[in-house]
């Protein structure tokens, strides 16, 4: 299955709101809007065969208009063909639908980009933290959570990039 | 301590009336081989359900790997799958040569090759026995432990470390085999054949064993691919996907290997794929060791290979160039690739997202247990407690992988 065909079935079953595709990097990389991730993932699954969720996280970059994303790695082990599917969120209305009635695989790796992005998982079983404790108060792969102590003086990362 | 979640009460209040008893199996409990917990809700010996609750040696390797540049991250690598750390440094590496597009040479691959496949037969070792001490045979799990021993030595040789080994660099070796270990690889090579045979014959065909774990934690191939199982698991059950073929890295297509599989998918045919996988990975490496071509231990990668000593206090671009690999300051090209290698207990992936920063923007580690060690309650869902830990151990769950 060579990409202009996905990318041709993709635009037929969405006519409304296609993919942005992406075929430049390592894998073919569909941008989809959050309101068919659902439909996008199970067309992908049931039609095209990527019937394998090899991955789910989530990302977070502070400067875009839509920050959180949430990124998925599919697998069709019958043509070894792999692809990227992603879908960007805003800051304040964080909600997704969850993929644990496609895949089973997918409720620990929602709770867990739950846990460090607080993205919500819409219908998800159990959506609780699940590496952090319970009362932990903030989402802490944010980018606005330094992992130093941003009150230190002697230390001037501007020198340093990041 | 209310801040404490309601699973952490040993009876629970809606369980006083029933029958059922609630057990907590873990979180330190001798055969759960590391640190997470089952609470079970039992009805006499068989288990209705069970509520994992995991995270208890979380490091948050992700967000300290936004701090560190990518030579620093090698060293938590090690720290996920500690049973086979040289495949998690190996797995990291190529990864940043896949971002970077880096391409080693035949000699480089070679040597990763023998050392991740020494890395696999220790994970396998170790898991295997170890199924057979939660099965009541201490005995091989004795016999085997010693050449585990001497895999560390072959490390120690290597890279100087046993268990959290930092070994190779971005773009090759540290160092080049010495032909002491070259000495001690072939010696291991020579010998183990005779111990796994020893330990097979304990308990391959053993009466005891098989009653105890034909059809024990047993997953259909479906069920398997739906809960994201990968390696011996999920070959166990019959699927046939192995990276190493699949998407093959550093040059594993070279070699001619079978992938065993199995027919239930339970804890015996879990048990037989890593005997077998212990087999190939023998002759995986005493094909690369014969075929091993001359040439050097690293490529020319100024980013990440430091210069000569002697060069770096008498030269001074070399000194430049110390500094900036020292400091992670060299140019880190835009871009995202997922990178996965065959580890020890499935497809472990790297996500690497690089804005050019001298760390990663974003990195997340696919740690295979993690994914499939969700899938435990449906496996052990009616069986004995003594089943539940032996479908525990045949899976292979790294505390270390499981919590990154």
């Amino acid at each position: 299955m060579d990409i202009s065909s996905i990318q041709d079935q993709l635009i037929a079953r969405f006519p409304n709101q296609p993919p942005v595709v992406d075929s430049t990097g390592d894998l073919l990389t569909l941008t989809v809007n959050k309101e068919v991730i659902l439909e996008t993932i199970k067309f992908l699954k049931e039609e095209l065969g990527f019937d394998f969720l090899t991955d789910l996280t989530g990302i977070h970059y502070p400067d875009r208009e839509l920050p959180l994303g949430v990124i998925y790695h599919l697998h069709n082990f019958r043509t070894n063909a792999r692809i990227r599917v992603k879908a960007f969120l805003a800051i304040n209305t964080p909600e997704i639908e969850s993929m644990t009635s496609l895949f089973a695989a997918a409720n620990w790796m929602e709770r867990e980009t739950y846990d460090f992005f607080g993205i919500q998982f819409i219908n998800h079983p159990k959506l609780e933290r699940i590496l952090n404790v319970e009362y932990l108060d903030y989402f802490p792969l944010r980018k606005e959570y330094p992992l130093e102590d941003q009150t230190r003086e002697d230390k001037d990362d501007r020198f340093f990039g990041r | 301590m209310e801040h404490l979640g309601k699973e952490h009460v040993l009876v629970r209040p809606e369980d006083y009336d029933k029958n059922f008893s609630t057990l907590n199996l873990g979180p330190t409990h001798p055969a759960t081989h590391g640190i997470f917990q089952n609470v079970l809700t039992m009805n006499g010996e068989t288990i209705i359900d069970t509520e994992q609750t995991i995270g208890y040696i979380h490091r948050a390797f992700e967000k300290l790997a936004e701090r560190r540049s990518f030579y620093q991250i090698t060293t938590l690598t090690d720290r996920m799958n500690y049973c086979s750390s040289p495949i998690n440094n190996i797995g990291w590496q190529t990864t940043v040569e896949k971002l970077f597009g880096i391409k080693t040479s035949k000699r480089i691959d070679y040597m990763r090759i023998i050392l991740m496949e020494l890395a696999r037969i220790a994970d396998h070792l170790i898991c295997n026995s170890v199924i057979g001490v939660d099965s009541g045979a201490l005995t091989g799990f004795v016999y085997v432990f010693q050449e585990r021993e001497k895999i560390y030595e072959i490390y120690e040789e290597i890279c100087g470390a046993r268990l959290t080994t930092n070994l190779g660099r971005i773009g090759g070796f540290e160092r080049d085999f010495t032909p002491e270990v070259i000495r001690k690889i072939r010696k291991f090579i020579d010998e183990l054949p005779d111990v796994v045979h020893q330990f097979e014959k304990l308990l391959i065909r053993n009466r005891i064993f098989m009653d105890r774990t034909v059809g024990v934690g047993g997953i259909t191939a479906e069920r398997a691919l739906n809960w994201g199982f990968t390696g011996p698991c999920l070959r166990a059950a019959g699927v046939d996907y192995d990276v190493r073929v699949a998407n093959p890295y550093s040059s594993y297509d070279d070699f001619d290997f079978i992938i065993p599989v199995g027919t239930q998918g339970d804890t015996y045919d879990r048990f037989c794929v890593r005997q077998e996988e212990i087999w190939q990975s023998i002759k995986l490496i005493k094909n690369a060791l014969e075929n091993l071509p001359e040439g050097n231990f690293h490529m020319e990668v100024p980013e990440f290979f430091l210069p000569e000593k002697q060069e770096v206090y008498s030269n001074m671009e070399a000194l430049i160039w110390h500094f900036k690999i020292v400091m992670g300051e060299v140019a880190v090209p835009v871009g995202e690739v997922y990178h996965a290698v065959e580890g020890g207990n499935g497809e472990l992936g790297f996500y690497l997202v690089s804005d050019g920063g001298r760390t990663p923007f974003r990195l997340h580690f696919r740690r295979p247990c993690f994914v499939y060690y969700q899938a435990y309650p449906e496996m052990i869902r009616g069986s004995f407690l003594s089943d539940a830990i032996l479908t525990m151990s045949s899976m292979n769950v790294i505390a270390g992988e499981l919590d990154a």
